[in-house]
Parts: C-alpha cells; structure tokens; sequence
C-alpha cells in the first residue's frame, strides 16, 4: 500500500478552525466505522509532525520512532475517547503522546517509583465506565437507573448486561455474539453514553 | 466546596503539563487539579499550547521512517478489548473510623500505605511507598496538634484534603497546595474542630529550629523523613 506523503504547506502559526474540524471528523469516522482511508490521512498529518516532536526529545531514530508507533496506534485503538469539546484533535494527540514519552523514559531509567502517566494524566480513560459513580454523583435511585436501561435499544442491553451484570470481557460477548469486538466496543460505548445523557437530562 | 487560595505556580503547571516535572511534584500537581477546576482549566491551555507550538507547527520530518510499514502494522493489529470495569482503589483512607476522601490520583496509593502511628502530641503519620521519590505521608493533625517549628534542607510538597491548618505564614484550607524549602520557617498547627488531613511530600528530612525540638534533629529521620 502506497502512503501518500503529507502535501499540506501548512505555514501559518495558527491552525484554522477547519483544520481543526477536519481532524475531529477523521478521528470520529475511525472511532464510528474503523475507516481506514481517515486514519490514514490523519497518519500522514500526524506521524511526520510526532516524529519532530519524538526526535527533539530522545534524540535518536529508534525511540522516536517507537513513540510514533505507540502514539498513533492508541489513535487508531482508542479514537472513541476523543472528545471535540474538551480541546482540539492535535492536543489530545500531545496528551498522548506525552504520557508515552513518561512512560518510556520511565522504563530507560528504571526508576524504581511506580507514579505511571495515567495516573497524572488519565487522557486514555474511559469517563463513562462508572455507572456506579455517576449514580452517586446525581443522586438519583436504583429504581430510575433501571428504567433508564430498560429504554436502550436491545442490543445494547445485551452487551451492557453480558459485562456489567454477568461479568464477561468484551472478547467473550464478542465471541458469543458472534459480532466483531469493534461492535461490542461501540454498543458498549453508545449505551453508557445514552444512559448518561438521560441521567444528566433528569438533573 | 471551600475556596482554594493556594495554588501550584506557572512553572510546576507547565512542568506537569510537558511530562518533564518531577514525578513526586507532578503526583501532587494531579492531586491539587482533581480538586481545583481553575488549575484544570490552566493545564488545559497549556497543553494547547504546547500541541501548537511541538505538533501543529513542527516541522515535518520526513526523513528515513518507514511510514507506510509502520501504518499497515499499526492496522493490521487486533483491537484491543478495554478495560470496562477498570481497577478500581479504595476512595477513601481511614482513621480511627473517620473516613476520608481521597481525590483520585491519590486513591490507588491507599493499599501502599502503611499504619498510622502517633509522632509527637496530636499528630498521627501514615507511610506512603511511592517508589523512591521522597518520602510521602499521610498525616493528620488532631485539634491543636502541631509539628514543632522547622526548616527544610529539601522541599515539601503539601496537599490539605480535609480541614484546615496554620502555619505561622498563612492559613490553608482544603484544595489548597503548599510549596516550601529552606528559605521558610514554620510551625504547622490545626485549630479546626475537626483536626486537618494532608498529604505531604518531602525530599530531605525536616530541620527543627527551635527549643527543645531541635534535640529531635538527629533524629528527624525516623519519623519525618
């Protein structure tokens, strides 16, 4: 497969809103429907630039490159977790690839202490995961949660009640289903996300 | 929630939001943010910032990578099922059965806390093993509890989580974050009914300055380290 080379002569020091808005769409189109052609566009935006970046701050063709990799495969995996209104495509691609430089440096240093970049920076964590905790935080009973799931569409009761209630890993829903992972993971993602706009709705 | 009037500065934000702090500071930085939304917002364009200034407009290296390899690799791998019920840690840290709330960076450092122990009057201590970073500590001040006056040879860190307390400086009430070395003296006291709570995180052991607390400096170590 041919990669094209990234041909934006991109001078201004400030990024448009479009450029901005472009990004966000790629990102939610391989989030939504694991579209190569969109990650491959926001690859050949991205990697030239994180490799920049990766260079001034190791120094060498190797690290850098694997901070690249790690970087944009975290893209790839987890575009589900970007959120356009909490900052811009390219800051949360930093955060990223932050934390994996911390955590790289951490490993070259074998420094004994055990602080992770997810603990200071939990960019790649699921803030719906909880419904325990948004239940608590809203105030609101059993009761009303259960009513609230009952309006979900079928099948993302079916997954939500497989990991949440029966305790299985979305592999195992997966397999059973016999529907990809990638399916799994977005009924997962779409029923947490309803039930908490209808928790937020009530407030 | 009480106003926080004590706040990282500019330069452990900017550190923190880079990665190149220290990684004690940094903890103490998250810490302070998870209970200060202004902090939050600070952080956030600061990494703004830096996502313009080291990604938007870094130059493009196109140099020898192997890009379209990398791409496919990158592809061709399985998705990865998450983690969707997470670890989850204790939220709250315990002392003679009061419960306190813990903000969540500091929560998965409950099981590698040790018991507390009386240090001197109304003072209780709990161990923190963060790994080799200074030394960290849980530490409670009952009513009128005080550590005697002292200097630092290296630096403290401390987080108020639950309280208020006073140092002969200023007053400190919860959220609020604290960052002293040698150049200050002071004599930490809790006037509050309900005593105060804070984590603290110091690199060298404390200096006593004055009375007979300064009989306790070769012994410093053992309990303050």
């Amino acid at each position: 497969m041919l990669v094209g080379l990234p041909l934006d002569n991109q001078t201004s020091a400030t990024m448009s809103a479009d450029e901005n808005d472009k990004l966000c769409h790629w990102l939610n189109v391989v989030a939504n429907d694991r579209c190569r052609q969109s990650f491959t566009r926001l690859f050949n935006h991205f990697a030239p630039r994180l490799r920049s970046y990766a260079l001034k701050q190791f120094g060498n063709e190797a690290q850098a490159m694997e901070l690249v990799q790690d970087t944009m495969t975290n893209v790839w995996q987890k575009a589900y977790l970007f959120n356009a209104d909490k900052g811009a495509a390219s800051t949360w691609i930093f955060t990223i690839a932050r934390n994996i430089r911390f955590d790289m440096l951490r490993k070259q240093q074998s420094r004994k202490e055990d602080i992770c970049s997810e603990d200071l920076w939990p960019v790649l964590f699921e803030q719906t995961a909880d419904p325990k905790a948004l239940s608590m935080e809203h105030n609101i009973t059993l009761e009303q949660v259960e009513q609230y799931f009952e309006s979900l569409p079928q099948k993302q009761k079916d997954v939500l009640e497989a990991i949440y209630f029966e305790g299985k890993s979305q592999q195992e829903v997966a397999d059973e289903l016999g529907v990809p992972l990638g399916t799994v993971k977005s009924r997962t993602r779409l029923g947490l996300q309803r039930l908490k706009e209808m928790l937020n709705e009530q407030d | 929630m009480s106003k926080i009037n004590f706040h990282p500065d500019h330069s452990h934000l900017l550190a923190f939001a880079t990665g190149e702090g220290q990684p004690g500071t940094n903890l103490m930085v998250s810490a302070h943010l998870d209970l200060c939304p202004m902090c939050r917002e600070k952080v956030r364009e600061i990494e703004a910032q830096q996502a313009h200034s080291e990604i938007e407009i870094a130059a493009l290296d196109m140099m020898p990578g192997n890009y379209a390899a990398m791409l496919n690799s990158i592809m061709a791998k399985p998705l990865v099922a998450d983690d969707v019920i997470g670890a989850s840690y204790p939220k709250t840290i315990e002392l003679d059965g009061r419960h306190f709330a813990l903000p969540r960076t500091l929560q998965r450092y409950v099981h590698k806390t040790g018991n507390w122990s009386r240090l001197v009057g109304k003072l209780w201590q709990a161990p923190v093993d963060l790994g080799g970073v200074g030394s960290a500590h849980f530490i409670y001040m009952e009513k009128g509890g005080r550590v005697p006056e002292h200097t630092h040879r290296g630096s403290e860190l401390t987080l108020v989580l639950d309280g208020e307390f006073s140092d002969g400086l200023n007053h400190y009430e919860t959220g609020d974050m604290t960052f002293l070395d040698g150049r200050h003296q002071h004599t930490p006291m809790s006037d509050a009914d309900e005593g105060c709570l804070v984590f603290s995180l110091v690199d060298k052991p404390l200096h006593f300055t004055s009375g007979l607390a300064r009989l306790l400096n070769p012994f410093s170590h053992l309990f303050m380290k």
